[in-house]
């Protein structure tokens, strides 16, 4: 019983990192909140099971377009809600990005109308018992893919021209034009990569709860960026991680305490983190 | 006066109350409230259950709402309020998901049934169950509210709030309390959206959770910022505004969170004082440098 | 090579340059000097496009840098080692030094040019994975050198070298800029040592208050006596030579 849940806590932890990844580079790169986030996520979810639901194409590329899709739709939302107000005051950026989230939710439902869509192809998995503890496949795929594209995103931060890029326009955006380095498509690539990361976890969470609606994104979003504050904003290993522990507390908490407060126990840690250690976990912005 | 326009005219005075707190943080303590909708719920609550329970007059009702929605203020404000605009930002929401789940969850507040029967106000043997009447109570609370804040914001302390919202480290040199003008004003801010919780919960005569969830919170963001954020002219028009403008676009319900969405991202690109914002003083608000 | 014309720029109301002209050739050493506030950051941060003209021209090899942003400009040749060495701290040497060449189409050579500068500076190639954060400033102000070099300027810019640094980290940081003179790359130096920076320079600009008010090669300027007064404190001991 407490492995199932802690393993349950791990696979829906590795989604909300998924998530949290993107805020933290956001977050890292502009000092921006993306409270539509979650609204990414969702639509990544939408465009691949609508694909799906064609008959016409197989999973992987209904996958990948799901991200394709979500991070398109995360590079126009930069430019549009976020790039004219560069520059403002903070909580301006910030309420435009919560406009942006009620429209795009609004705008899913309008489009696909309020009901759960089930994910279209069955997979056939199996429960695995490895070491007596039950593993279902499906978990397993889940934890798997999360983490081979966080690994990804990792190996791409530290080792290529671009990822070195992002960092140094998070640490200090004049020194990195200096260089020749085009702050602007910096931004929008980290729009691209974080956006498509959550287009990702989308799907996922899709196949995990077999539904698909309009409102699926707004607690998963949420609990990602405590799990981003969590882990210290900024800090990329620390959004995996804080998502991690997000995930497995809020599994055991709703097994152990009470169920019908399931989704208050990632806001309750994430108070508590940040009365008593305001930087997160590990120190946030790049540092 | 039809019964429609009444219900509109009682419904635009609370949210009047409601959009005025809420400008008092965003406006005057430079910070976002997304968990605004909780205080407003917190004070229906309280001031149904006291009615229901213990009896209470309306005034007393409103009273302990006011005073209970105060206390949490305080409480979420004390610890949260050195954090950063966007901590506070989700901080709130967090907190406002928290307290609907609490709603949600307790037995007293009836779960997702809510509580009905709540009885309409009786000050000094009047009546104020039919429409008008009630209109009068929410226009004399309206006019408290206005007078309230008119008189704070025009005070020393206004200036001194001021000063925070557009340079805090500049008002803290200049040796301004600002931890404790924070607290202060959103405590404040927390006890009067209970007031118009109470004035919600007396007048619908019925409440549940989904009266005072995120939608509720955003509403009332979209209230402050479509009249102008640091106006308290600004936020009567937007309450007003976005009581009204939805009943005129009935047809068009399907369309009202698109559209309420669109706004806020359209305003704050091409008008970001607001429709009735001073220009000056929002610009400098608005603008970092 | 570099012309500047009647250059105006500030920050918010305040006007800092009120006029700037001047001129850097190809293969010289030229300076600015001047005190605080006189004005010389800005004209580095005008000319790198990291602030915007209000009036006035730059030209850098027949091409108008007038309305360029600064990523456009280093790629045509323009370097500019910031005030404050302004390094990635927590990126590795290494990576810093890449991020010099990130604009440059010809990767390959940019990663034999690496090797060269880490062969030249034993120091880098010691620290090559160590946060550049935890390199003394010193090292610091070399690590942002060649991370400018990297970059293969034509012209290179350099905003007060030697601030904060200790007297043997200034004659090493000015030793590497005698060698890059000698190898005949071209200097545009900011100081508010005046002293080293004459004597590095072949010519030299004096700016106050927004204002070029003296001109001349490096030596006449040594010599005036208004020069000497303010910026080489003639009288005191000579505290570093």
């Amino acid at each position: 019983m407490f492995l199932q849940q802690l393993l349950n806590g791990l696979t829906a932890g590795a989604v909300y990192a998924l998530i949290a990844l993107g805020y933290t580079m956001i977050y890292g790169i502009l000092g921006l909140i993306n409270f539509a986030q979650g609204e990414i996520y969702m639509f990544g979810a939408f465009v691949a099971v609508l694909l799906l639901g064609t008959g016409q194409v197989n999973f992987f590329v209904a996958f990948a377009a799901g991200m394709a899709a979500a991070a398109i739709l995360g590079v126009v939302l930069e430019r549009v809600a976020f790039r004219p107000l560069r520059g403002s005051h903070p909580l301006v950026p910030l309420i435009s990005a919560i406009g942006a989230s009620i429209f795009l939710q609004s705008l899913a439902l309008l489009l696909f109308g309020p009901n759960d869509r089930p994910f279209p192809i069955q997979f056939n998995f199996r429960t695995i018992t490895i070491a007596g503890l039950p593993l279902s496949s499906l978990q397993g795929a889940i934890l798997v893919a999360a983490l081979g594209l966080m690994v990804l995103l990792l190996l791409f931060v530290r080792y290529t021209r671009y990822g070195k890029a992002i960092v140094a326009c998070a640490l200090d955006q004049d020194t990195a034009r200096l260089m020749g380095i085009n702050v602007d498509r910096m931004v929008a690539l980290t729009f691209l990569i974080g956006s498509a990361l959550s287009g990702a976890a989308g799907i996922m969470m899709a196949i995990y709860y077999n539904a698909t609606y309009p409102r699926m994104g707004l607690l998963p979003g949420l609990k990602a960026f405590s799990a981003a504050i969590l882990g210290g904003v900024g800090n990329i290993p620390g959004a995996i991680l804080g998502g991690v522990l997000l995930g497995v507390a809020e599994s055991l908490g709703a097994a152990y305490v009470s169920s019908g407060y399931k989704d208050a126990i990632a806001f309750a840690i994430l108070i508590l983190v940040l009365l008593f250690r305001p930087q997160g976990i590990l120190k946030g912005r790049g540092d | 006066m039809s019964a429609y326009f009444l219900h509109l005219a009682i419904l635009g005075g609370i949210y009047i109350i409601l959009a005025i707190s809420l400008n008092l943080i965003i406006g005057y303590a430079g910070q976002v409230s997304l968990g605004h909708a909780a205080f407003f719920g917190i004070g229906a609550y309280i001031s149904a259950l006291t009615s229901l329970y213990w009896g209470f007059p309306f005034l007393l009702a409103a009273l302990s709402a006011i005073l209970f929605s105060g206390v949490c203020g305080l409480l979420l404000g004390l610890p949260t309020l050195r954090l950063k605009e966007d901590y506070l930002a989700i901080v709130t929401l967090g907190f406002g998901v928290i307290v609907d789940l609490v709603f949600l969850n307790l037995e007293i507040t009836g779960g997702p049934d809510g509580l009905a029967g709540i009885p309409s106000p009786r000050i000094l043997g009047l009546s104020f169950r039919s429409p008008v009447m009630y209109l009068f109570l929410t226009l004399f609370m309206v006019l408290l509210t206005l007078a309230l804040t008119y008189r704070l914001v025009h005070s020393y302390h206004g200036r001194a709030l001021r000063a925070i919202r557009d340079h805090e480290v500049t008002a803290q040199v200049m040796g301004i309390n600002t931890p404790a003008y924070k607290v202060a004003i959103f405590t404040l801010a927390a006890a009067l959206a209970g007031l118009a919780g109470s004035l919600y919960a007396h007048y619908i005569t019925f409440i549940n959770p989904e009266s005072f969830g995120l939608h509720t919170s955003i509403l009332a963001l979209c209230m402050v910022v479509l009249g102008g954020m640091g106006s308290i002219a600004g936020a009567v028009v937007g309450a007003l505004a976005l009581t009204v403008l939805p009943e005129l676009l009935r047809s068009f319900k399907a369309y009202q969170d698109l559209i309420y969405g669109g706004l806020l991202v359209a305003l704050l690109i091409w008008r970001p004082e607001g429709l009735l914002g001073r220009g000056k003083l929002s610009l400098k608000f608005i603008s970092r440098e | 090579m570099l012309t500047l014309k009647s250059v105006q720029a500030g920050y918010g109301k305040l006007t800092v340059l009120k006029g700037i002209s001047f001129h850097v050739r190809p293969g010289e050493v030229v300076t600015l000097i001047g005190g605080n506030g006189a004005g010389k950051s800005t004209t580095l941060r005008a000319v790198s496009g990291l602030l915007p003209l209000w009036r006035g021209v730059v030209e850098f090899n027949g091409a108008d840098l007038t309305r360029l942003p600064p990523e456009r400009i280093v790629t045509l040749g323009l370097a500019l080692v910031p005030e404050g060495r302004r390094i990635f701290a927590s990126l590795s040497v290494t990576a810093n030094l890449e991020l010099g060449a990130f604009h440059r189409r010809d990767q390959r050579q940019a990663r034999r040019d690496l090797e060269e500068i880490r062969e030249r500076f034993p120091l880098l190639k010691e620290r090559a994975s160590q946060p550049a954060g935890t390199l003394s400033g010193g090292e610091q102000q070399i690590l942002a050198i060649c991370r400018a070099l990297m970059s293969r300027p034509r012209l290179l810019m350099l905003d007060e070298p030697s601030m904060g640094l200790a007297p043997r980290m200034v004659n090493q940081v000015y030793k590497i800029l005698r060698e890059l003179k000698d190898e005949g790359t071209t200097l545009l130096l900011i100081e508010q040592n005046a002293r080293a920076a004459l004597k590095l320079a072949d010519r030299g600009y004096v700016l106050e208050t927004g204002r070029i008010i003296l001109d001349g090669s490096a030596a006449e300027l040594r010599e005036d006596p208004e020069v000497q007064r303010a910026y080489l404190g003639k009288g005191y001991r000579e505290v570093w030579e």
